[in-house]
């Protein structure tokens, strides 16, 4: 018997989740094409090399594209529940906020150590139960993810402007332990090692584990995952408090790269995270999608920064060849759609 | 007598799978076509082709023998070829008006929306399909038949001479299908004709002049249907002999599995009854009779009023699907795709999905277990094993049904309820479903079987429940059961509402 097959499901029948078949081969020779053009237009130094190529400047890329390339992990699983998260944004400002607050103001007299480890832990429990908190309302009371992000979004930015009366906390340029805060936080080795850390964690769990299982069954079909007894609501919260606890750890991050606390900062990581997860291939409908795929997604969107910077070119201009290249790629993998 | 539609050598490929190879199907005027073939047989395919939904790789098609260039709805529609998919093609928040005069060429757009002019435009057109209601009603407030109707309307009043069915009465009940022949048989007497794509026999014998047989992209034979007979045709679809449908012998015992009592929902009224052991209990009634409500009741996924269910004795409560499957009903949905499948996930990723929790160490999967595990399922539902990892949108039909109820031999429940399992899949995999029924009865569980299909409910179960409007109007065992009694329970209570 024959089975109609077109194009697209035949591609489908080989998507397995390593980077190197299908999907991630076509994504991994978009990255190899903006590394080799990177290259090709890179400025030489005075020596003659390519400055793109400077070990310096490679890990300044990955340093900078740490904090949203965090953001996006979670992100990811968010989307594949076909759900989002645009409240990133303003936890991750909420957790600079409270980061902040902590190392200037509470536990004076504690020692550095259990002061740091609290800091630490108030931001990111408090973005956590943030996250908790649109995970909840979304799952018990079934609101769109886009409304319920988008009220806490202007909510949390609110209660962040009114807990720090809408000031910069300014830190780490004493001898205290909000210096000392600041100088580990901030270190390249400490901010690359905790992205590369989460994402092979996040990679493991979505693709190994009966909760990624579970995630990717919730946005393929929900009503299917309902009828199959799914803990459906238990995902959904779990996707919702990760994104808040990756999205108060950048917000960790931030603090220490800015030496300030900042209840205006974070305005629109969350679309540049969900722009690195769509280049990525998961699909905004959920189901479909890879941990693997948003981190080349990343670092595409990173090189290019760095890139027409190395440039030179106007930062207006920037997003506007940015936008250019979004579309493109999310074009790019729908082709073999086509009937 | 000159052909109103001829395809000749039609080829199609999909990728590296041939979809059709070199068919040539004929229409005459004012006749009735059949189109048959298994799932996957090409059927589909030849009418999108037909339709201009699709284009051929090569052949071409001949309308009163002059050669036709489709390359779109709209040129197909100019021809004078209408279609109403199997899966309704129509607006559902736009009124039934607009949905048949929208992109409709001999309705002349304007700017803006006059509905007294669509009103006056579609009323012929809906006559003659014999739909009494308002051409104002939003689409989807209607039930199915209604809906049916209006996209025949619509194809009337596009002008078509050759109208493709794509097995219209799959979502139909008994009485709507038969209302649905009559119109066929009116239809052709106005000189229309019609290509009637169906899995179902008696239609086919009922309503066909002649009929084509597809199997696997190939034209076998195209038949009188007064000259031949459903055997034939079926060996025909299969090409090879099927096992005589009888009833298979009974596992019934006398060990009561599941109690019902008095139940009350939104849309059943004081249903009780009793599942043995071993027993497979069929459901009959007219579709929204409150058959698949029975199972939405029984899983967890509607409120109880009041009732009471017992499961082995035990006073069962049921908020929820994972509680229903945690005190032992499983529910193999009506809508496969909608209700059952994840279709960007693999095969055998489907299939462990409710049992993936019990295959792991720490959360982690344990991928070989669960290769493992679903082995022997598989080969009890002569799914090929080529299939686990790909993807389970790749699969026909029938393979993807088998897909699903393989995730609830998995879960392997006491009792399962089986929401019109062999619908609209080939006949092949009808008889695998038909049995795995008679196997998990043989293992002594409890099986509710629902189908459209009375033939097929007598021939797989002990007894039969008759719904009508949410009340229970019949209680048969199949040997005393006839089509006719349980048709005529079905549509009995009609008077309940005085009584």
């Amino acid at each position: 018997m024959i089975v109609p097959v077109n194009s697209r499901q035949l591609t489908a029948t080989v998507r397995t989740s390593s980077v190197l078949s299908g999907d991630g081969a076509k994504r991994l020779v978009a990255l190899a094409a903006v590394i080799v053009l990177a290259i090709a237009i890179s400025p030489a130094a005075s020596d003659g090399s390519r400055i793109f190529l400077d070990p310096g400047n490679l890990t300044d890329i990955l340093r900078q594209v740490s904090i949203i390339g965090i953001i996006s992990l979670a992100m990811t699983f968010v989307i594949l529940t076909a759900g989002i998260d645009l409240s990133v944004g303003s936890i991750l400002a909420f957790s600079t906020s409270l980061t902040a607050m902590a190392l200037t103001r509470f536990w004076p007299g504690s020692s550095y150590a259990t002061h740091l480890l609290l800091t630490v832990l108030l931001a990111t429990a408090g973005s956590a139960l943030a996250g908790t908190l649109n995970g909840a309302v979304i799952a018990l009371l079934d609101i769109q993810p886009f409304i319920v992000t988008l009220a806490s979004m202007i909510g949390l930015r609110g209660l962040t402007k009114w807990l720090t009366e809408n000031a910069n906390i300014d830190i780490g340029f004493g001898q205290d332990v909000a210096a000392e805060f600041a100088s580990i936080f901030r270190q390249k080795t400490l901010v690359i090692g905790s992205y590369a850390v989460i994402a092979l964690v996040f990679w493991v769990l979505l693709d190994r584990t009966v909760f990624g299982r579970h995630v990717r069954a919730t946005g393929d079909n929900e009503t299917a995952a309902r009828y199959a007894g799914l803990p459906i609501r238990r995902v959904k919260a779990i996707v919702y408090t990760l994104s808040g606890l990756l999205a108060g750890y950048s917000g960790v991050l931030y603090t220490a790269e800015n030496h300030q606390g900042n209840p205006n900062s974070g305005v629109g990581y969350e679309l540049d995270a969900i722009a690195a997860v769509v280049i990525g291939g998961t699909r905004l409908s959920g189901g479909k999608g890879s941990i693997a795929g948003t981190i080349v997604g990343t670092l595409i969107m990173g090189i290019l920064t760095n890139m027409l910077r190395l440039k030179n070119v106007d930062s207006n201009v920037e997003m506007m060849i940015k936008a250019i290249i979004i579309v493109l790629a999310v074009a790019i993998q729908k082709q073999r759609k086509a009937v | 007598m000159t052909d109103v539609l001829r395809a000749e050598n039609i080829s199609k490929r999909y990728g590296g799978v041939s979809a059709l190879k070199n068919v040539n199907f004929a229409v005459r005027p004012g006749e009735v076509h059949g189109l048959m073939g298994e799932n996957g047989a090409g059927k589909s395919t030849l009418i999108k082709i037909l339709a201009g939904a699709t284009k051929p790789d090569a052949g071409r098609i001949l309308l009163n023998d002059q050669p036709a260039s489709i390359h779109n709805p709209l040129d197909s529609q100019r021809l004078g070829i209408g279609i109403i998919y199997q899966e309704l093609d129509l607006f559902p928040n736009l009124t039934v008006g607009e949905n048949i005069v929208i992109r409709n060429l001999d309705f002349p757009e304007r700017s803006i929306v006059n509905f007294r002019r669509i009103d006056s435009f579609c009323r012929p057109f809906l006559e003659q399909v014999g739909f009494a209601g308002s051409t104002r009603a939003i689409t989807s407030s209607l039930p199915i038949g209604q809906l049916q109707l209006t996209a025949l309307a619509r194809a009337l009043s596009m002008n078509a001479r050759v109208i493709l069915m794509d097995e219209p009465t799959s979502s139909l009940a008994d009485d709507g299908a038969a209302r649905l022949l009559e119109l066929v048989r009116k239809l052709r007497a106005t000189g229309i004709s019609i290509v009637y794509v169906s899995h179902k026999m008696d239609e086919v014998f009922s309503v066909c002049d002649r009929a084509t047989v597809l199997r696997d992209g190939e034209t076998i034979a195209v038949a009188e249907i007064q000259s031949t007979t459903s055997d034939t045709l079926i060996r025909m679809m299969v090409g090879r002999d099927l096992e005589k449908r009888e009833r298979s012998a009974s596992s019934l015992t006398n060990k009561v599995l599941l109690s019902v009592r008095g139940l009350n929902t939104k849309k059943l009224r004081e249903i009780s009854f009793e599942l043995h052991e071993g027993e497979v209990l069929g459901v009959a009634g007219l579709v929204g009779a409150g058959r698949s409500e029975l199972g939405a009741a029984l899983f967890g996924l509607d409120r109880l009023e009041t009732g009471e269910i017992r499961i082995k004795g035990r006073k069962a409560e049921l908020r929820s699907p994972a509680a229903a499957i945690a005190q032992g009903i499983g529910l193999l949905p009506e809508d496969r795709k909608l209700q059952g499948l994840m279709m960007q996930m693999s095969v055998l990723e489907n299939s462990s999905l409710s049992v993936i929790g019990r295959m792991q160490s720490f959360g982690f999967i344990n991928r070989q277990q669960e290769r493992k595990a679903v082995e022997p399922i598989y080969q009890q539902l002569r799914l090929k094993s080529s299939l686990p990892s790909s993807s389970v949108s790749a699969l026909s039909g029938g393979n993807q049904q088998k897909a699903l109820l393989a995730r609830w031999l998995m879960i392997d429940p006491d009792i399962l309820f089986l929401d019109d399992p062999a619908r609209g899949i080939d006949v092949g995999a009808k008889q695998d479903i038909y049995r795995i029924i008679a196997t998990l009865a043989a293992a002594k569980k409890g099986l509710i079987l629902v189908s459209s299909e009375l033939p097929e409910l007598l021939t797989c179960c002990d007894r039969i429940l008759v719904l009508s409007e949410g009340r229970l109007a019949g209680n048969f065992t199949a040997l005393e059961a006839s089509q006719e009694a349980i048709m005529a329970a079905a549509i009995s209570t009609q008077r309940s509402g005085t009584g």
